[in-house]
């Protein structure tokens, strides 16, 4: 019986689904901008103001793609459009989370894959109440779950334009919006997707007002260490004869600097990590005062077994090194790689109590020192 | 042969060495190599010389020397110029053994092992697969069907990897992708010594048969009436080459093409099937090739290095594909 009633409820999207795609010129052809809203600092969305709603333009949704992707959301929608505020919203990488727990729409989530990598004690009281539906495993979303749980707005992230994925999503009714915050070099470019969330549950004012206090924040922290002397840092681990490290451009190399550390490969720029061998970094840092995220090792012992190279470095022997993974979930996510990109202002002020230790007293939010 | 050769071929051996030590991302000329071997081991050009590149050019010739012979062992056994080292499933059985140390600990609920487990238990992958070819093997008196079910533990043992690998996160996949890509790196001194040890062992068990060898190349048959203990000779073999095939992959990873292509090149340059003439030369030759792959993978003087199993795999079949065309067939 079950089965019927799912099978006539799939059979009934489909056909709404074919009449909105029918008159997508209709709905479109009466919309008039009203205003842009401000964006400092992403470089991969803006967002218009339009009749009763909002329209989002993703710029470059994934690493290379030149595409603009456009999605109207409207108090009142009509065919085509999606409603706001958002009901049913479906997640597909933990970064999608923090906004939602800091808007507090935290009850819109009714689907998430691998649930078990969400670590907001929050969204784990809810996931754990049954009221998150696991989409399978890995990035591997469950397509027959995700459409008979019919959300109104399915957010998703693309390594490249293959997305066979979404694009049977879409193809079955379901709006997908991809979000591309992983790919913005700037700290508070990230933090400012909140905005799209806020547009998404109608809360622009409250998103616009979150961003503004970790913009503050952030600025305020950046500029109390502006003035200090600079110690020198180093990053990453190796696998092997191979170290990986963030270019200096990169979001976490920003950071560093902002924190006022002097970044060993500050002058690098690039997308991805760097990789390099391991005598050049061997050569190169070292001297550094400081190691921060050494992948996800958890302990100085754990490093050596794996490389004895490592106590070489003087970060290393005067035991200076600060790791994030350690700081977990209930269920095992790292909840650096859940909240750092919205919070880079505890990034930074981390970064900062590690760097010049004597000028702050913040306790670490991330970060903790690697042990034995 | 001509001695002459030889000594060209230990010269050429000893040239490749030298440049593997002296070649690396960090310019360090031949005097200051020797001012860092010989000067204080607190600098970093004394601690990259003496732990970097020389256990790493140490690995490179004990790789070559030991997975040319498994090579060219299971060529002879199976009287197969395709048969490499790999083809009773060990380098499956040790890549079966990481996958469930770096993947599985996760699925299991146990904590991802890291250096010295992933070793242990490569070594315990390639374990577990020869003994259950040498039970086999007690069974079933064909060659070529030990062949054929050698690749099917090889089949065996990758769809249990992909299983693994398609429900591990990101970080423990890239671990198990990169150990597939082979590295010389890394090893202590300590390591090379458990190594050289084994190819050691093997080497003298390869002493004993010698004469087995030369006369399973002329077939099964013939050889039990020249009164060859065919058995014990089978097992000798593939014991050799599970130890120095399995040995190997578990601390450098499955590194290709070495010894399917040694024998060939060996077999080429000596006009002659006897194994005590073939054994050294396919040793210098495998030696000797590892270790120009390894110059060629550090890229000297750039930051970056590539890993030794695309290498060795760029520059054998190009080389096999050659061997092939120039003499029409593979000599055998």
């Amino acid at each position: 019986m079950k089965n019927i009633v799912l099978g006539c409820s799939l059979l009934i999207i489909a056909l709404l689904v074919s009449c909105k795609n029918e008159h997508p010129a209709e709905s479109s052809a009466a919309i008039t901008v009203i205003d842009t809203l401000e964006v400092k600092y992403a470089k991969g969305f803006d967002l218009l103001e339009i009749n009763d709603g909002y329209r989002i333009r993703i710029f470059n949704p994934w690493p290379g793609s030149k595409d603009t992707l456009q999605l109207d959301v409207n108090r009142q929608a009509t065919v085509g459009d999606v409603q706001i505020p958002v009901q049913k919203f479906i997640a597909t990488s933990t970064t999608h989370i923090p906004p939602l727990v800091l808007l507090k729409e935290t009850d819109r989530l009714i689907g998430f894959p691998d649930t078990d990598y969400i670590s907001s004690p929050v969204m784990r009281k809810r996931i754990d109440a049954g009221n998150v539906e696991d989409l399978g495993s890995n990035e591997t979303v469950n397509l027959e779950r995700t459409i008979s749980l019919v959300p109104d707005l399915v957010m998703g992230y693309g390594i490249d334009a293959d997305n066979p994925l979404y694009q049977s999503m879409m193809e079955s009714g379901i709006p997908v919006l991809y979000n591309a915050d992983w790919t913005e070099d700037h700290p508070l470019g990230r933090a400012e997707w909140i905005k799209v969330f806020g547009v998404l549950f109608d809360k622009e004012k409250e998103a616009y007002e979150i961003f503004n206090r970790i913009e503050s924040d952030y600025l305020a922290a950046k500029a109390r260490v502006k003035d200090l002397e600079k110690p020198t840092v180093i990053a990453g681990a190796t696998w092997k004869d191979v170290w990986y490290l963030p270019y200096g451009n990169s979001w976490q190399g920003t950071l560093i600097n902002d924190a006022g550390g002097d970044y060993i490969y500050k002058h690098t720029e690039g997308s991805g990590s760097l990789s390099y061998n391991l005598e050049r970094v061997l050569t190169d840092a070292q001297q550094a005062d400081y190691w921060i995220a050494p992948g996800q090792y958890t302990s100085y012992s754990k490093m050596l077994a794996d490389n004895l190279s490592y106590q070489r470095f003087k970060a290393f022997q005067e035991q200076r090194l600060y790791t994030f993974a350690l700081g977990t979930g209930a269920t095992g996510g790292v909840i650096y790689y859940e909240e750092a990109s919205m919070r880079p202002d505890l990034v930074l002020k981390d970064l900062i109590t590690i760097f010049h230790g004597n000028a702050t007293s913040d306790a670490l939010y991330f970060f903790d020192p690697l042990t034995d | 042969m001509k001695t002459k050769t030889y000594i060209a071929l230990v010269a050429l051996l000893l040239l490749l060495f030298v440049a593997d030590v002296a070649l690396g991302s960090v310019y360090i000329s031949i005097p200051d190599i020797w001012d860092a071997l010989v000067g204080s081991p607190d600098t970093t050009g004394h601690y990259i010389i003496t732990q970097l590149r020389l256990p790493r050019a140490v690995m490179a010739v004990l790789t070559g020397i030991g997975l040319a012979i498994s090579g060219m062992l299971m060529q002879t056994l199976f009287r197969n110029p395709l048969a490499g080292p790999f083809v009773l499933g060990i380098s499956s059985g040790a890549g079966l053994g990481v996958a469930i140390s770096i993947m599985g600990g996760s699925l299991l609920g146990l904590g991802v092992l890291s250096g010295f487990g992933i070793i242990t238990s490569s070594i315990l992958g390639s374990l577990a697969v020869f003994l259950l070819i040498i039970l086999i093997s007690m069974r079933i008196k064909d060659t070529m069907g030990l062949l054929i079910i050698g690749l099917m533990v090889g089949s065996l043992s990758s769809a249990v990897v992909g299983i693994l690998q398609y429900f591990s996160p990101s970080e423990q996949l890239r671990r198990y992708v990169f150990w597939g890509l082979g590295s010389l790196s890394s090893l202590s001194w300590d390591e090379l010594a458990i190594i050289t040890a084994i190819i050691f062992i093997s080497l003298i068990g390869l002493l004993f048969i010698i004469k087995p060898l030369n006369v399973l190349l002329l077939g099964e048959t013939y050889a039990r009436s020249l009164g060859i203990p065919l058995k014990q000779t089978r097992w000798i073999i593939i014991s050799i080459t599970c130890l120095l095939a399995g040995s190997i992959t578990a601390f450098a990873g499955p590194i290709a093409f070495i010894g399917l292509a040694v024998p060939h090149i060996a077999r080429m340059l000596l006009p002659s099937m006897d194994h005590k003439k073939l054994i050294p030369l396919v040793m210098i030759i495998g030696a000797s090739l590892l270790l120009a792959c390894d110059i060629v993978a550090q890229i000297p003087f750039s930051n970056y290095s590539l890993p030794i199993n695309a290498v060795t795999s760029l520059v054998g079949a190009p080389l096999v594909i050659w061997l092939i065309v120039k003499k029409r067939y593979l000599r055998f």
